[in-house]
């Protein structure tokens, strides 16, 4: 029994809080939980305070659902905690903090992409097309 | 006007059953008994509130461009801040065309009660509460339990607990049911909605069948305080009218059923004449038993 608690009372050199996603739930079935914990802390172990929840998956009217506990988000920023940049994404999605850029580029990547798709795709169909049409 | 039928209000409801206890009481101990009965009893009958429909919420917070089209669902954030109320709390939706808008009433009631739940709430209300389903509700003459399960399912202003019920009450009013409610938190909502649409006419019949006078008078007072410009309101305070004089100069005026209340009024004063010498005799037949 000494050994867990020293498993518990666990002090860490250097490290600051962080505000991330801590996975939870089954398999092939994620849920994440919005923590502040210690950097060096394992993901899903002990946290300093749970901030919220996040479902990735969407429910039967097709919504993901996320709380967060903004008071204390508030106090734990207050107190210095940084965020992931997952969870950053996250609160700009929400309009607690503005946009991030990544999603700004992320969109930005995924449009030209669907755009250069669909310019390779055209000219394959319109030369399929040809033989096709002269019998 | 609700009525305070002790026997009615505290009917067992279904809950885990208890052997009855008896207790030994003097008479003094009966009647305190008694008067806390009846204090407790004006607490559970006070009515629940009758509000008007909540104006739909349509208010866009952000319009991001950029993100339209990337996600294929929609986020929903809720603050889960436990000291602010329900009322305040924020909830916004961020749909896949990038627009950030404030959850819908609808939306804001289930995320509240996933968060916060709420005993005897559903996130999805029950499918009794469609209309095809509350006929076979209302055949089975259970106005009293829907209407208690509506107060515990919706919030007082949202268009399913209005819509539920007025058309409780319409149906009550069509079968002239009104018994069912009387001695219940639900009766004042009823005449509420009655007098407010002029359709108190089965109810007025009804109370003079089962003797109610004083609530005859007060529901036509209440008539006349919520349309002071009819015609019966004018001349009962003309000519400072009261009981059942006041009851025939509303019949004559207001009212659609004129001959039906007539009739009611004639059978109640033929009974009262009766009982009269029925009690007379009855005091005689007691004071020669008493000599004998």
């Amino acid at each position: 029994m000494v050994q867990l608690g020293s498993r518990l009372l666990k002090g860490y050199r250097g490290g600051h809080v962080v505000i991330r996603f801590a996975l939870g739930g089954c398999t092939n079935r994620p849920f994440f939980r919005i923590v502040a914990a210690h950097s060096r802390r394992a993901r899903d172990g002990k946290y300093l305070e749970q901030l919220g929840c996040l479902d990735p998956l969407p429910n039967a009217r097709g919504e993901k659902v996320a709380g967060l506990n903004l008071e204390r988000l508030r106090h734990w920023l207050g107190c210095g905690a940084q965020l992931s940049r997952p969870a950053e994404k996250l609160l700009g999605l929400a309009g607690f903090l503005p946009l991030h850029p990544m999603t700004v580029t992320g969109a930005e990547r995924l449009r030209r992409r669907r755009r250069a798709q669909e310019a390779a795709v055209p000219p394959v169909a319109g030369g399929l097309q040809q033989p096709g049409e002269k019998p | 006007m609700t009525g305070l039928d002790l026997q009615k209000v505290f009917r067992p409801v279904k809950q885990e059953l208890k052997p009855p206890k008896y207790k030994l009481l003097t008479e003094a101990q009966l009647e305190e008994a008694t008067k806390k009965a009846i204090k407790e009893a004006k607490e559970k009958l006070t009515m629940p509130p009758v509000l008007d429909e909540r104006e739909p919420i349509d208010d866009v917070l952000a319009e991001d461009k950029i993100l339209d089209g990337i996600e294929t669902t929609k986020y929903i954030f809720t603050d889960l801040t436990y000291s602010i109320p329900h009322r305040e709390r924020f909830i916004v939706v961020r749909e896949p065309n990038g627009v950030l808008r404030k959850a819908t009433w609808e939306e804001r009631d289930r995320m509240i009660q996933i968060f916060f739940p709420k005993e005897g709430r559903r996130v999805i209300p029950q499918a009794v509460f469609k209309d095809e389903h509350l006929v076979t509700v209302f055949q089975q003459d259970r106005h009293e339990d829907i209407l208690n399960m509506c107060i515990a399912q919706f919030e007082p202003d949202s268009a399913d607990y209005i819509r539920i019920h007025h058309r409780t009450y319409d149906d009550i009013e069509k079968h002239a049911k009104y018994d069912l409610l009387r001695s219940t938190r639900h009766f004042g909502g009823m005449v509420w909605y009655l007098v407010n649409r002029k359709k108190t006419d089965g109810l007025l019949i009804d109370m003079i069948h089962r003797d109610l006078l004083d609530d005859a008078t007060s529901l036509i007072t209440l008539y006349h305080m919520l349309h002071p410009e009819c015609q019966s309101a004018k001349e009962a305070e003309e000519r400072k009218l009261q009981g059942v004089d006041l009851i025939k100069v509303f019949a004559k005026t207001e009212s659609q059923k004129e001959g039906y209340i007539q009739l009611a009024l004639q059978a109640y004063e033929e009974a009262m004449a009766t009982s009269t010498d029925h009690i007379e005799e009855l005091d005689l037949c007691c004071l020669l038993q008493h000599q004998l």
